[in-house]
């Protein structure tokens, strides 16, 4: 009886991937995205918020009764944080270093302090001197955006459900108070 | 005597040789795994201004659409048109209005055109300015933009600023 057929297979062969059509793909690949690629990433400061935070902001503008934040920027002083409430102001100055820069950490310890004291309140008026260059103010704008220890948060009301929940947006909405004053 | 032949190395024509690719293959998926990372998913089209140094600020929003409007140390542009020479961080004298010192009047007349035009085609951009300002221009000058833009009827502002240091 003849004996059953057997293929000879050598488990030891070795074969050569041909990555020629994938190179082709990449080198095809590698000019459109280096063309279409940024390399500076753009952000924007704008005030679209979580919806919680909506509507506190909604909520405060609506009561007239709500304290009042605002922010003097001023080259020779520093920053000036102004609380209005029930008529009485409270004024607290965070003046600038040793190198005549704006105290940055010290800035924000005081937003976080004011944003305990008035967690109802989202909305800051900046009032910057003429001379304020942009870079400054953009950096005050961040310091009292959000808190920057994860620790840190702030409570806020779900206006929708009745539940308590937390933040950590301190003042996102910035208002030029001073843009019509000329 | 025998005079010696000189050497002459073996040279096969016609060979033909196998390029080895492999590195070449790894070096390009890396830069295309570089590429696709930066690669930017925003449908806004934002073109850096020349000259223009955008302050860095740690906002995680991106760019929406609207009217672009910047200034850099040398020119205030509406889009990519310049309405106004910038001297020493100050918008020229000739571009601001005699009666107000915080109006640009050719700035406000661009803005009027970009309204009469919503009226006919009715535009997404409106009211919205997507602002992008040198770092070291100083409120001042930033103010006689913003002022017009109000008085245009543009009253939503949005800074645009680079990620990180």
């Amino acid at each position: 009886m003849a004996g059953r057929y057997k293929p000879k297979v050598n488990h030891n062969s070795e074969f050569e991937l041909d990555l020629a059509p994938l190179l082709a793909v990449m080198v095809k690949l590698v000019p459109v995205l280096l063309v279409s690629s940024a390399f500076v990433q753009m952000m924007i400061i704008e005030t679209e918020l979580p919806q919680v935070v909506q509507q506190a902001i909604e909520k405060q503008d609506t009561n007239p009764k709500a304290a009042q934040v605002a922010v003097e920027i001023n080259k020779k002083d520093g920053v000036r944080i102004i609380v209005t409430e029930n008529g009485q102001q409270k004024i607290e100055l965070v003046a600038l270093n040793s190198n005549q820069q704006i105290d940055m950490p010290t800035l924000h310890a005081k937003f976080q302090e004011v944003k305990k004291s008035h967690p109802e309140v989202f909305k800051i008026e900046m009032n910057p001197d003429a001379d304020v260059p942009y870079k400054e103010i953009v950096r005050v704008m961040d310091e009292a955006r959000k808190s920057r220890s994860n620790d840190i948060r702030f409570p806020v009301k779900n206006e929708k459900t009745g539940q308590d929940t937390t933040t950590e947006y301190m003042f996102p909405e910035i208002v030029f108070a001073n843009m019509m004053d000329g | 005597m025998r005079r010696r032949t000189r050497y002459k190395p073996a040279v096969k024509r016609n060979q033909t040789f196998t390029l080895n690719v492999t590195s070449m293959t790894d070096m390009f998926t890396i830069l295309l795994v570089f590429l696709l990372q930066t690669y930017s998913s925003s449908t806004v089209e934002l073109d850096p201004v020349k000259g223009l140094r955008l302050p860095s600020s740690n906002t995680e929003k991106n760019p929406v659409d609207g009217i672009k409007i910047s200034i850099s140390p040398t020119e205030l542009k509406f889009d990519k048109k310049t309405i106004a020479a910038v001297q020493n961080n100050n918008i020229e004298q000739a571009a601001i209005d005699p009666n107000d010192s915080e109006f640009i009047k050719p700035l406000f007349d661009e803005l009027q055109k970009i309204n009469e035009a919503h009226k006919l085609t009715p535009d997404v951009k409106i009211g919205k300015v997507l602002f992008q300002a040198d770092q070291d221009v100083p409120y001042g000058t930033l103010r006689k933009i913003m002022y017009t833009a109000s008085m245009a009827g543009f009253p939503n502002l949005k800074l645009v600023t680079v990620v990180g240091n």
